[in-house]
């Protein structure tokens, strides 16, 4: 019978199975993993894509309560972390989810940038990876203001009120994004339809994009040790990719369970909170933009991103002209704690 | 291969060290973060003087409870301590030296104190009934018939909220907003308005838990949320009334106040009704107010709802007023021909015919049918209390006014007599009625067919019409009832639904009582036991 059935369908659906099953099992299974990342400490290359998966599923779920206007979206906020059955897990899955892609991306990013991952020929996937840094930022920041409570609201205004700084296309971008002059229910409907759709979906594509360029130019191996052996993804990197995921639902559920998110006031545009703070992540940009005048502060921001983007062709240029120095150590040292810095800064005096 | 291997164990160095110091660094400042989203604990700021105060109160145990709810209070928040308000100066009535210290402070901090900061609301305050010494200036009920240790804790407790201050204040802020709190939530709570308003005389907690405001109250108290700023003419946040929405807050079209009399329209506690006439100069008439209290009905209620309902109740104090006249009138006839007598020491009165008096039937008959019974019919009537108008209302208003004939009938009186012994069925009515044809909550096609009066009275409408166009004449309606009360009177077979038909469905009730009677009759009436009364009669 099942016979009969498997004839009927690959009449239908005519594809040459043990073809393609061989070229999946030599794109997924057979991918060449370096020698010196067998070991836990290289486990964490998927995490940001599993904390992704989470916040797609989770991300669906709070759709299916959630209330894109600001007469609403407070009390469904509230309603899904009250009132629904498991809902103050999903939404403290989805808002944890978010919070530890942010710092898991960081220290994806540490790794490449310290073992110079992004050196030819991969220059270009790190400036693909700028680009998801970006978008992740940019979901967290419109996420954020889907609670519409008084910090998101205050910290969408403020947040928003920076690209006004940006050169040339400030003000229509703003405009734009804002949809008028003040952040209004316009605003909250544009943020939701880039948080849900269209954010994601780039995401979405620039994670295909870059895991294509992976297994295109194959994992990074050591600087000048470029021989080194290699051994098959599947099995012991899948099941270890696994394992974090199962590890990241406990941690994450037992972060929920300990501190859950609260829902804080409801927005109210007419009073304006005597402390205004960004979620944790932009705490070292907004901490540093209060040391300096705000355009000068947007300049300086620009063009670090700039920089950030540029990153593996300066670090070529500079290794050119003074092969012995180690610039990527003194320049990912220093941003770092000059990060770190800025963000406990922050967290302390405020 | 050894400076591969040098870069591969830096490398590793440096990605162990920033990665595990961004981990365990990045994840307490979102940990911080995330539990900031929730409400952030209140931070009390005690410094100078205070920390003095709330140490020594503390290592003392004096009145430790009094500084956490200090602590809980909006004044807490924005720095108003102990020295702000127990504020003294030498030879303040109320000055002292805080034991084992040399603070100077105040022991009551009085509407003076408040005012520093909440003027606008003690001058309201003062302005207002609470803060009248009306208890004091017409006194002869406390002093007369209760002894003076009863009433410290008794009409002393409540009347204290309009408290003559020796520096010259009015009132008692806390006796709603209490101590150290002075919560606006615990201020709108019914029961802090029920701490005085209950009882016989006046049982308005009561009242408004019998209405349909107090009811759907209680079922959504849980989820309202009472300590809303009413000042900002913004709509009444929360979605049933308790006492303050109508007599205090504000809405889009009434500001807030803490002036109670500024939006009553009668003074329908006293011994008669009347259209009040409290500070007119600056409040306006009785209509003034009214509208002024219609403006919050309006938050809820269309303008003809109000309109009915408010008019009724008016009659409503006008019918009180002609039960009213009959009690006086034989109280004074009985005390004139000397059946009964005024209490008198050294040529003082200490009753008075036409108000009280406490060892004589007719003159605790009157004071009751005022006092309890009347205020209760009238109040219920204007606040939705049903059974507080009928029952404990007219019923006993009724009762008072049957007892008082009976006496004066034992006494001799030829008229009481008469009335005794009439049999006819308006001898319930001996006095001016007043009347609206139907109600304002809609039409009942039967109810209006039974009283006797429309019955037996082809003139009755005509002589209901004199009277209510008599006190609209007088001032005391205003044009808009007048017009609403004609045009009821001018539909009345609509409004009292007498031109309608619905036989054929209450048949269907008439069919079921017959099948009631009958089974009431067999199961207890008929019903006939072999046993004998244990007492011969």
């Amino acid at each position: 019978m099942s016979a009969k059935i498997k004839k009927w369908f690959m009449e239908r659906v005519p594809f040459n199975q043990e073809n393609t099953s061989k070229v999946m099992s030599e794109i997924f299974l057979r991918e060449p993993i370096p020698k010196h990342m067998k070991n836990w400490y290289y486990a964490l290359g998927a995490t940001p894509l599993i904390l992704f998966a989470f916040m797609v599923v989770t991300g669906i779920l709070l759709t299916f309560y959630y209330i894109p206007s600001p007469d609403k979206a407070y009390e469904s906020v509230r309603y899904i972390t009250e009132e629904v059955s498991m809902g103050y897990w999903i939404r403290g899955i989805h808002r944890w989810a978010s919070n530890l892609m942010v710092i898991a991306i960081i220290l994806h990013m540490v790794r490449v940038f310290f073992t110079r991952g992004y050196r030819k020929p991969r220059e270009l996937n790190w400036i693909i990876g700028i680009l998801m840094l970006g978008v992740t930022l940019t979901l967290c920041f419109t996420g954020y203001s889907m609670v519409y409570n008084q910090l998101s609201f205050w910290a969408t205004t403020v947040g928003t009120n920076m690209i006004k700084e940006i050169p040339l296309v400030g003000n229509t971008v703003l405009g734009l994004l804002r949809g008028g002059e003040e952040v209004s229910s316009n605003t909250l409907t544009r943020f939701f339809n880039l948080h849900i759709g269209f954010l994601p979906t780039v995401l979405f594509i620039l994670i295909v994009v870059h895991i294509v360029f992976v297994r295109m130019h194959g994992v990074s191996k050591v600087e000048g040790n470029e021989n080194e052996e290699t051994y098959a993804f599947y099995p012991e990197h899948f099941y270890h990719t696994i394992i974090v995921a199962l590890f990241l639902l406990a941690f994450i559920s037992a972060l929920t369970v300990i501190l859950p998110p609260g829902l804080g006031e409801p927005a109210d545009p007419k009073v304006t909170p005597a402390h205004i703070k960004p979620e944790w992540y932009f705490f070292a940009v907004y901490s540093l933009l209060k040391f300096i005048p705000l355009k000068v502060g947007i300049y300086l921001m620009i063009a670090l991103v700039i920089a950030a983007t540029f990153w593996p062709f300066i670090d070529d240029i500079l290794r050119k002209k003074w092969p012995k120095l180690r610039a990527h150590y003194m320049v990912g040292s220093l941003t770092i704690v000059l990060f770190l810095f800025f963000t406990v800064y922050e967290i302390i005096v405020y | 291969m050894s400076e591969n291997n040098n870069s591969l164990s830096t490398q590793k160095l440096l990605v162990g060290i920033f990665s595990i110091l961004l981990l365990i660094v990045l994840i307490i400042v979102a940990a911080v973060e995330m539990k900031q989203t929730h409400e952030p604990d209140l931070v009390v700021d005690i410094s100078g003087i205070n920390k003095s105060c709330v140490n020594c109160h503390t290592q003392k145990g004096i009145a430790v409870k009094a500084i956490d709810h200090w602590k809980q209070s909006l004044h807490a928040q924005q720095n108003i301590s102990c020295t702000d308000c127990h504020t003294a100066e030498e030879g303040d009535f109320d000055a002292f030296y805080c034991p084992e210290s040399d603070f100077l402070v105040a022991k009551h901090p009085t509407p003076k104190d408040c005012a520093q900061c909440h003027e606008q609301q003690v001058n309201e305050f003062a302005d207002s009934k609470h803060a009248h010494q009306f208890w004091l200036i017409k006194n002869t009920d406390r002093s007369i018939f209760e002894n003076p240790i009863s009433t410290r804790h008794g009409c002393e407790q409540c009347h204290n909220i309009g408290n003559l201050w020796p520096d010259g204040s009015i009132g008692e802020c806390d006796a709603c907003h209490p101590k150290h709190t002075f919560s606006k939530a615990v201020a709108r709570q019914p029961e802090t308005c029920g701490e005085c308003h209950i009882g016989p005389d006046h049982p308005h907690i009561e009242i408004y838990l019998e209405s349909k405001h107090g009811n759907i109250f209680r079922a959504q108290e849980k989820n309202l949320d009472m300590n809303y700023s009413s000042k900002d003419g913004k709509a009444i946040p929360i979605d049933i009334p308790v006492c303050s929405t109508c007599h205090m807050d504000g809405n889009e079209t009434q500001p807030m106040t803490h002036n109670v009399s500024a939006r009553l329209a009668w003074e329908s506690q006293s011994a008669w009704s009347f259209r009040t006439v409290w500070l007119d100069e600056t409040l306006g008439n009785w209509e003034m107010k009214r509208s002024r209290m219609e403006s919050i009905c309006k938050s809820c209620h269309s303008p003809d709802f109000i309109g009915t309902y408010l008019l009724t109740a008016d009659l409503v104090n006008f019918q009180y007023n002609e039960m009213r006249r009959l009690m006086v009138g034989y109280n004074k006839k009985l005390t004139e021909n000397g059946t009964i007598s005024r209490l008198e020491k050294d040529g003082k009165f200490y009753s008075d015919p036409l108000l009280n008096g406490w060892d004589e039937e007719p003159e605790y008959l009157m004071y009751h049918a005022w006092h309890h019974q009347g205020r209760r019919f009238r109040h219920g009537a204007i606040m939705m209390g049903a059974d507080y108008t009928q029952w404990h209302g007219i019923w006993e208003l009724q009762d008072d006014m049957v007892n008082m004939l009976k006496f004066a009938a034992e006494q001799g009186d030829t008229e009481a007599i008469k009335w005794v012994q009439s049999n006819d069925p308006i001898k319930f009515a001996p006095y001016a009625l007043y009347d609206i044809p139907g109600n304002a909550f809609g039409i009942n096609v039967l109810s209006n067919t039974l009283p006797y009066v429309y019955n037996a009275y082809p003139d009755y409408w005509e002589r209901i019409e004199a009277n209510v166009r008599t006190v609209y004449e007088n001032g005391l309606l205003s044009e808009d009832q007048w017009r609403l009360w004609s045009k009821r009177c001018e539909n009345k077979d609509h409004y009292l639904g007498t031109k309608y038909n619905a036989d054929s469905v209450y048949k269907i009730y008439t069919d079921r009582d017959v099948i009631d009677t009958k089974a009431m009759n067999k199961q207890a009436v008929e019903l006939k036991l072999p046993g004998k009364p244990f007492w011969i009669w």
